[in-house]
């Protein structure tokens, strides 16, 4: 696998208009209004802000189910998960799967790696380009 | 307010081992280890791996107790600054509680955390080539 780099780093949020503010007001980043909005695959509403080659991804759940809803109500907000680009996605999943980590199909071109793979770290795979 | 953040610097995953986390991380991802140390004064095992400009740092107890599994979650995020000095006084001018700068792990660099997080996100902030580097002795 051919692992590029880390191609965000994703933050839940319980209040996502609030956390954008206080990114925008604490650490002078920019919403990229190009991206993010509703992303009912997922069940959240996500905005990114970057910083240098990575981006922050904020998201709030879009609905009080799903696994980004729990998250937020059982540990609060917080660091979700890593996402890793690499440069063939469904040789990446191959690749894991024939090692024996268990790899979600992927879904608007994200998979995500079973934690049991990274010892409990939320993890998800993207192709770009 | 103005940080000067340039890059995410690193992402610390904590681990109840790091050195096995770090493992899987390289077996799974292909990720290569490129340095291993323990932190002074506190003795946490650390590894690092790199991605570009962003360090992956594993961080665990430098003696891994008894433990039913290796568990890992993501540990914080670290910014780089250019100026870490002016990065304390604009989050102190803008109400928010931050520590003193001290010498970090990477030589020559200084590091201070925020307290309290941001959103949950336990942020620090890295200058690197902020202090002359020790000679070493001969």
């Amino acid at each position: 696998m051919n692992v590029k780099r880390i191609d965000h780093v994703g933050i839940a949020v319980k209040d996502l208009e609030a956390a954008v503010h206080t990114y925008e007001r604490n650490f002078d980043l920019k919403a990229d209004s190009s991206r993010g909005g509703d992303v009912p695959a997922f069940a959240i509403h996500n905005a990114f802000l970057q910083i240098g080659g990575t981006d922050l991804e904020l998201f709030q759940p879009a609905t009080a189910e799903g696994p980004v809803a729990r998250f937020v109500q059982e540990r609060g907000e917080g660091l979700y998960m890593l996402s890793i680009e690499v440069d063939d996605l469904a040789n990446a999943i191959s690749e894991l799967r024939s090692l024996g980590a268990r790899v979600g199909d992927p879904v608007n071109g994200l998979a995500f790696v079973s934690m049991k793979a990274t010892h409990g770290v939320n993890l998800q795979l993207v192709q770009r380009g | 307010m103005s940080i000067a953040a340039t890059h995410i610097d690193h992402i610390v995953i904590s681990s109840n081992d790091s050195a096995a986390t770090a493992q899987i991380f390289a077996e799974h991802f292909g990720l290569e280890i490129k340095r291993t140390m323990s932190r002074p004064g506190t003795g946490a095992h650390l590894e690092f791996a790199k991605l570009q400009e962003v360090v992956l740092e594993f961080a665990g107890p430098g003696e891994v107790k008894p433990h039913d599994g290796v568990t890992a979650k993501l540990g914080g995020v670290v910014l780089a600054v250019e100026d870490i000095h002016a990065t304390i006084a604009a989050i102190r001018a803008a109400g928010f509680p931050i520590g003193d700068p001290h010498p970090a792990v990477q030589p020559g660099a200084l590091f201070t955390g925020m307290k309290g997080g941001t959103n949950g996100v336990p942020f620090g902030f890295i200058q690197y080539n902020a202090i002359p580097i020790p000679e070493p002795s001969p």
